[in-house]
């Protein structure tokens, strides 16, 4: 892309000399303009270099920055993976899936066109000073001494422009989220009979926020004026010095030998000269909106609500009957253990209870089980497999339901299931009439969240797809705990069905009726784990 | 174009500092393209009568007035170019606020559903990327193609005055240049661009879906392929962008060579003509180095056609909003409100909710409990009560009148009502409770905080009570934010009041201190309280649960 670039600007050379060297020729050397085949045929050629190294140049710095962004979403993908939902829970899911969108595709601009920009910045004003350096060293003095004030002076100003702004970052802040906060609590508003009150504070927020930003404007547009200033001062000085040099008016150093050709030459070049820098100032707020996104992006903190999940290489160790927790320890950063020293042993087909107070560390011994969380010390296997090695079935206290038809929530966890699987599925679970009261049966699409379903409609939903994807062992983290007495009622009944085909199920639950399900029940207190 | 019109309308309001901004632009445009064409005529001026000279020839050039032109221009573009960012960023940011206040005055009329329907983060944040992208409707798409489109004029025009023809066969390519450029790209990337928001929607959808189902997708083994989902749409995205951008950098390649071909065209025109005697060779090197400066006015243009579909639809998004009537009538002959404060819901459907033919009263003076788990549309009963919503049938009634016959803003000052969701703006902590009351002393508001146990706390703040507030509580913890809406209510001091799910948030014994205290304020009362169990309420009249109201 960079060498796309260069091309660009020395089809732009080739295109200034030759133009120079025709005026020259027809205007100086008085030669006909049907002489002047040769160069009309390399401008049209410098015109199609020219052409085709542009497009080359922006599809390089394109594709480049779509492949970055692909890459980094894939690695952010990962990270969520490695930290598993235990420690992504205290972040808001709607903010990082802002970083996984907006922030990611506010790194376009600075890979696709601030990085390359910035060695052209370099490379097309050294090799047109180069050129001119040829034509009349003189002139090529004038340049070099404009070009490093040029940076000079715009790092003068946006070292004052970045204190002017850091004083108003709070300011701004407040007021730009001034008309969305007001649009939030509207609600609130209206209760209050605040809303003329509201509108009028609205449009004078706006006001302040203009005459702030204004101020900060003002200086850093002055950058811009700056590199305005050398870039036409050159210019003029340059047309200027060859004017007075091809009238003689200039006897030092190599202005007596300038010709037309070389003049000209050099005035054409002049601009393309400082082209460079100004695309790169252009494009200096790409880096400001890269950098914000990438400190977003970044900042992921490793160890905010426990410790990080290293998979282990999953051990296909010989299969055994049961699941198998040994001397477990476990708990979050900045806390004492939430597990002291667990450790049980739960047989193929059991169903069994786990009770204790809320805090007891009832989720934190389902999490190690399910491989969301990293134990500090101890052991776990599955039937003689690590954690995650096998699919488990999780079920927690709100179903996870998206905006889709039943089918779609069914397949999100058990993609490959068939429509009779479902059917039966859904039978199991005791929904099959709620189905076939449906307008178009599974089709039928289902609000965000579950909305149009019942609590305990929703709950059982879920519980169907421990059906479809036929896990051996079940976790459930007290399935009943946010509904009313009726859907309660449904959902045990689900659950029960549920135990009496063989699975091995730990479930966490405080309802007495649930645990007269199970086979054993396991109490915890203060991490300690006794049988009951 | 029809979707643009009611923001061009607005921004038209404004034609004055237009015009000026756009005359600012052409000072800029116009000093660039001087300052090339002169000086290489100059030169070549120089050139020619350096070469008459060296002839013996005694020929008078005078140097002064191109060179104080030159000087000119080299300055006035500075200048015109700084002032122009100013002005014009200026005037945006003045377009900015006519179109927040139009568009949340618009926003303001809208009843409870329609609110809670667009209530989503997403939109919100789409709605204020929607007015960003209109604010600078004029300086990315009416501003630059007019001055360039006067460039090309003003060039052409000068070329026709040396030489008739050749300044109308150049016109006559740059406008159809023009036309390509803006129109044409703007036709061509139209469906890419139109359909991006769209694509960056599904994407944070489907990415809050993985990390909401990260506990089911994680322990079912589907998160590979769910996570290989996410990536073949972002994957899709970034394919469509490429393609847009591919259109783009046609566009701008387009835009430079066609300015090449014209300037390749005039320049062997004129030096043709020139030699033809019509006109001289340094004129001949002005029209060349005027037409090679024009392309500075249009190589942005492509870039900013491309992005007309996203502006459309943009501006469709928002007339959609700007369209949304409110569903909450107000009476043409309003009455009083009645001294009896008696609440009724007689007969009320609520469909969206589930709610059909529900009968309730809620006497005077006394205070009625709602229990029932989250999310069954007990809620809806309050907010019919508040008004944010009317019944698809049935009446809700005050005494003896029907709540739509009084006015929204009589009525809605009869009742202080604590919503489900706490709804505090980023002001401090005192601003948010004058919203209750406007007139209050400082002493009343120490008052309320002790009633909700946050004195203690916001006399620790450094600030007390002037520390705001973060955007929607952040910088307050649950609890507190919960407390501080309900001091918020209290303060309000209204006889009508709803309070729903007041202590969620709160630990026990706080829950407990917080309800001893506002128990002695709430008796005498009319109060309509909604939680998920007794225990988690003030003492009421009396209880009911949900499920027993519904049969």
């Amino acid at each position: 892309m960079v060498v796309a670039g260069l091309v660009n600007a020395l089809a732009f050379i080739c295109l200034a000399g030759l133009l120079a060297l025709v005026i020259y020729r027809t205007v100086i050397d008085g030669q006909a303009l049907s002489a002047q085949i040769g160069p009309a045929i390399g401008l049209i050629g410098a015109v199609i270099v020219r052409s085709i190294s542009q497009v080359a140049q922006e599809r390089f710095g394109q594709l480049a920055s779509a492949r970055v962004r692909q890459l980094v979403r894939s690695e952010l993908l990962e990270q969520w993976a490695a930290r598993g939902p235990v420690n992504l829970a205290g972040r808001s899911s709607a903010t990082l899936a802002n970083h996984w969108v907006e922030q990611v595709e506010a790194l376009d601009g600075y890979f696709a066109r601030y990085l390359p920009q910035q060695w052209l910045a370099l490379l097309v004003p050294l090799s047109i000073l180069a050129v001119v350096f040829w034509l009349d060293w003189l002139a090529a003095l004038f340049l070099l001494i404009a070009a490093p004030l040029i940076p000079l002076f715009m790092a003068l100003i946006g070292m004052s422009a970045e204190r002017l702004s850091q004083q108003h970052v709070l300011e701004a802040g407040r007021l730009a989220g001034h008309f969305l906060d007001r649009v939030r609590s509207l609600t609130t508003l209206q209760l209050f009979g605040q809303v003329a009150q509201a509108s009028a504070d609205v449009t004078h927020t706006a006001e302040q926020y203009r005459a702030v930003t204004m101020r900060t404007l003002r200086v850093a547009f002055l950058s811009s004026a700056v590199l305005e200033f050398f870039a036409s001062v050159a210019i003029a000085v340059v047309a200027m010095y060859i004017g007075f040099g091809l009238l003689g008016y200039i006897d030092f150093g190599p202005a007596p030998q300038l010709t037309l050709f070389s003049g000209l030459f050099i005035l054409l070049l002049a601009p393309e000269f400082f082209q460079p820098l100004r695309n790169l100032a252009q494009h200096y707020h790409d880096r400001a909106a890269a950098l914000g996104a990438a400190d977003a992006l970044v900042g992921l903190p490793p160890t905010e609500h426990g410790y990080p999940l290293r998979r282990r290489a999953l051990s296909a160790g010989p299969r055994t009957n049961s699941v198998i927790a040994e001397h477990l320890k476990a708990g979050y950063p900045g806390r004492s253990a939430v597990l002291e020293d667990v450790s049980l042993s739960i047989d193929r087909g059991e169903v069994v209870a786990l009770v204790g107070p809320s805090g007891s560390g009832k989720s934190t011994l389902l999490s190690c089980l399910a491989g969301f969380i990293q134990p500090e010390a101890g052991d776990v296997t599955l039937f003689g497999q690590a954690p995650g090695a096998e699919p488990v079935a999780w079920l927690g206290q709100k179903p996870f339901l998206i905006k889709g038809s039943w089918v779609d929530n069914l397949r999100l966890i058990a993609p490959d299931a068939e429509l009779s699987a479902m059917h039966a599925a859904l039978e199991a679970v005791g929904l099959k009439d709620v189905v076939a009261a449906q307008p178009q049966g599974l089709d039928t699409p289902l609000g965000e969240g579950g909305r149009g379903l019942s609590g305990g409609q929703a709950q059982r939903l879920a519980l169907a797809r421990v059906w479809l994807i036929d896990a051996e062992l079940v976790l459930l983290d007290e399935p009943t705990a946010s509904l009313d007495p009726e859907s309660e009622a449904e959902v045990i009944e689900a659950l029960l069905a549920l135990a009496r085909s063989g699975r091995t199920i730990l479930i966490a639950t405080h309802h007495p009726a649930i645990v007269a399900i199970a086979n054993r029940t396991l109490r915890l207190h203060a991490g300690i784990l006794a049988d009951e | 174009m029809n979707e643009l019109r009611p923001w061009l309308a607005l921004i038209m309001t404004k034609r004055a500092r237009l015009t000026i901004g756009a005359l600012l632009i052409a000072a800029t445009f116009f000093s660039a393209i001087g300052l090339l064409a002169l000086s290489g005529w100059f030169i070549s001026a120089t050139g020619v009568t350096a070469m008459l000279w060296a002839a013996g020839q005694r020929v008078a050039f005078d140097v002064y007035v191109p060179g104080g032109g030159i000087r000119f221009f080299a300055l006035t573009r500075t200048v015109a170019r700084y002032t122009e960012r100013i002005y014009n960023h200026n005037t945006v940011l003045g377009l900015l606020a006519d179109l927040r206040s139009t568009h949340f005055s618009a926003l303001a009329r809208l009843d409870g559903a329609t609110l809670s329907r667009l209530r989503a983060a997403q939109w919100l944040n789409r709605l204020t990327a929607d007015i960003d992208t209109l604010d600078t409707l004029y300086l990315r798409l009416l501003a630059p193609p007019a001055v360039a489109l006067f460039g090309v004029l003003l060039v052409c025009g000068v070329i026709a005055l040396f030489h008739l023809a050749l300044g109308v066969l150049l016109g006559m390519a740059l406008l159809i240049l023009l036309c390509a450029l803006t129109f044409g790209m703007a036709a061509w990337a139209m469906r890419l661009s139109a359909a991006r928001v769209e694509q960056l929607d599904q994407l944070r959808t489907l990415s809050i879906e993985q990390l909401q189902g990260l506990a089911e997708l994680t322990a079912a083994g589907t998160l590979a392929r769910h996570q290989a989902q996410l990536l073949q749409a972002s994957h899709s995205m970034l394919d469509d962008q490429l393609k847009l951008q591919l259109r783009v950098a046609l566009g701008q390649a387009l835009a430079t060579t066609g300015v090449l071909i014209c300037v390749l065209i005039g320049f062997f025109g004129a030096l043709w003509v020139a030699e033809q005697g019509v006109l001289s060779g340094p004129v001949a090197v002005l029209i060349t180095l005027a037409l090679l400066a024009l392309g500075e006015g249009l190589a942005p243009l492509p870039g900013a056609f491309a992005q007309y579909g996203a502006t459309r639809a943009a501006a469709a998004r928002l007339n959609q909003q700007v369209a949304l009537s409110s569903q909450l009538p107000e009476p043409t002959a309003p009455h009083p409100v009645p001294g009896d404060l008696t609440l009724n819901w007689e007969a009320v459907d609520v469909e969206h909710a589930g709610i059909a033919n529900l009968d309730l009263a809620l006497p005077a003076g006394t205070s009625l409990a709602i229990i029932g788990p989250s999310g069954c549309g007990k809620s809806t009963l309050a907010q019919l009560a508040a008004r944010l919503i009317d019944p698809d049938a049935g009446t809700v009634r005050i005494g003896e009148t029907a709540l739509n016959q009084l006015t929204l803003q009589d009525w809605r000052a009869q009742v202080g009502y604590l919503t489900q969701q706490t709804e505090l703006l980023h002001v401090s902590i005192a601003a948010n409770l004058l919203l209750a009351a406007p007139d209050t002393t400082d002493a009343q508001l120490w008052h309320v905080l002790e009633m909700v146990e946050l004195a203690d706390m916001v006399e620790r703040l450094p600030a007390r009570l002037d520390t705001w507030v973060g955007e929607s509580g952040q910088q307050l913890s649950g609890g507190e934010g919960r407390r501080l809406a309900l001091a918020r209510v209290l303060l309000k001091d209204s006889p009508v009041v709803i309070l729903d799910e007041p202590f969620n948030g709160l630990d026990k014994a706080t829950a407990e201190r917080v309800r001893r205290n506002i128990e002695p304020w709430l008796t005498g009362r009319t109060v309509l309280l909604l939680g998920h169990a007794p225990e988690l309420l003030p003492r009421a009249d009396r209880t009911l649960t949900w499920s027993e109201l519904q049969s």
